[in-house]
């Protein structure tokens, strides 16, 4: 369970501020998807819940002990680096410090990667580069799992084998799952609730909700658009 | 060739080198900080300058000065996010400063050349066990290092998600980097010692292999380049590190011309 208490966040001494007062509370076995328009402090929420951003003012508490992150797949990635998926899931198993050399298949069997190992990271699609890099998280037996827009820059029919992929490790493997989505439709179909941000404010949703609420403030642009 | 003592010593070094520059260049070049290497075996000339007056070995002093300017680009790197080739004009600016001055102003009574250009007759002993001392320290840390440095190299913000302590393995690193180019200096000569840093490393990513592959075809391309560069300046009689340069330059482009070759072979029978 992770709990934020008041938590604001600024990333310059004097404000402005980012994140305005959040208080949620994500439970054990949670599918989390976070939502919201560009800008309104999705990244920085998910750097606070990996700790790697302390909040400025207010708390967070965490019981999770090993949390994963699973990074945007067009954001970094060269695909020219010369690497290959076993030597990317080894350096990671070396990392961690896991004795198990089948630890490595054993991941790439959960996302049914097995037949790339020997693969160059750069030859593969990005819905298979996507579910390595879920692969290189699930090695570290994580008990919450952080996406960053994890059907970005997939195809269609990839984006559904990932999500079973997420859906399975979720409610089989009872890991908790907090994801940033652009994808709508991936949100409303999976997740359990919806977080959504909006201009520094936050609150959970249902995807019904969510839709409403959606359709409200695209109706409200069109008007200004109109004007 | 091989029974002059000096050719010897020369030869030993060489091998070293062929080990441990492709090795440091691989993560180097991956990381686009090529010209960090290059720039860092300038900025050693500041180094052999103070040891040669002050009569040090010199070997020792560019580590330590080179050490230096490679930790304060480190630092300075946090400052200029955006602009990391400033960083270079800068601690270039500080170091051949240094060297110039104190080259120039008649403190240095040696001949400065074979730093530049490299020499094989200068390799004395006690310059061969400085060598050995320092690789085998930088390869022990590579080796025990070499998972972190992978993870890193590839996917820096993963890393340190991770819990890998990146900020402290970039400035071993750093420091690993002045170690392979002090070492250099002796046989390639300071102003070269980045084509035995990265163009072994270019030559064999134009094969197309994992991590491990490319590392080992880049030792072995920089192991030709050097010993041929080492050979070929003794017949002609010229400094080892431009021939050393050209033959890395020749090794890339055929490679290169061997693979359009190749693959135009492959595309026209099929």
């Amino acid at each position: 369970m992770i709990t934020l208490e008041k938590v604001w966040f600024t990333y310059t001494p004097n404000g402005p501020y980012l994140l305005l007062n959040l208080n949620l509370t994500i439970n054990d076995g949670d599918y989390i998807s976070v939502v919201g328009d560009n800008g309104s402090g999705k990244t920085t929420l998910m750097k606070l819940l990996l700790h790697s951003l302390a909040p400025s003012k207010g708390t967070i508490v965490s019981t999770f002990r090993k949390p994963v992150y699973v990074p945007q797949r067009f954001e970094n990635l060269n695909t020219q680096f010369p690497i290959t998926v076993y030597e990317v899931l080894n350096c990671y198993r070396k990392t961690l410090k896991i004795k198990e050399k089948d630890s490595i298949f054993h991941s790439l069997e959960q996302v049914n990667m097995c037949a790339y190992s020997q693969s160059l990271i750069g030859t593969l699609s990005g819905g298979q580069c996507q579910r390595i890099f879920i692969a290189r998280a699930l090695m570290g037996q994580p008990d919450v799992l952080i996406l960053d827009e994890p059907s970005n820059g997939v195809d269609l029919k990839s984006q559904s084998e990932i999500y079973q992929i997420i859906k399975k490790i979720n409610r089989s493997d009872k890991v908790t799952v907090i994801s940033v989505e652009h994808n709508l439709k991936a949100a409303m179909e999976n997740s359990t609730r919806i977080y959504h941000l909006s201009q520094g404010h936050g609150h959970f949703c249902s995807p019904e909700e969510y839709m409403q609420e959606y359709l409200l403030s695209n109706a409200r642009s069109d008007r200004y658009a109109a004007l | 060739m091989l029974h002059y003592s000096f050719m010897q010593n020369a030869v030993l070094v060489a091998i070293l080198l062929a080990i441990l520059c492709p090795l440091i260049g691989m993560f180097l070049v991956l990381r686009r900080y090529s010209m960090i290497g290059d720039t860092l075996s300038h900025a050693s000339l500041a180094g052999v300058a103070v040891g040669l007056v002050t009569n040090t070995n010199p070997i020792i002093s560019s580590f330590l000065a080179t050490s230096l300017f490679g930790i304060i680009i480190e630092i300075l790197r946090e400052h200029f996010k955006r602009y990391a080739e400033l960083i270079l004009v800068i601690v270039l600016s500080l170091s051949v400063g240094i060297a110039i001055t104190i080259i120039s102003a008649g403190a240095v009574h040696t001949n400065v050349e074979m730093y530049l250009f490299g020499s094989i007759l200068t390799v004395s002993r006690s310059d061969l066990y400085t060598v050995l001392i320092l690789s085998a320290i930088s390869l022990a840390t590579v080796a025990v290092l070499y998972h972190q440095l992978v993870f890193i190299t590839f996917d820096e913000e993963g890393a340190k998600i991770a819990g890998i302590q990146t900020k402290l393995i970039n400035y071993i690193f750093s420091v690993l980097v002045a170690a392979t180019i002090s070492v250099a200096i002796r046989i390639v000569g300071l102003l070269v010692i980045s084509s035995l840093i990265s163009l072994p490393v270019a030559t064999a990513l134009q094969i197309g292999k994992g991590f491990k592959l490319t590392l080992l075809f880049s030792i072995l391309f920089s192991f030709i380049d050097i010993i041929l560069g080492l050979m070929i300046s003794f017949w002609i009689n010229a400094a080892p590190g431009g021939v050393t340069a050209l033959i890395s330059v020749f090794l890339l482009v055929s490679t290169l011309l061997f693979k359009k070759l190749y693959f135009t072979s492959i595309a026209v029978t099929e």
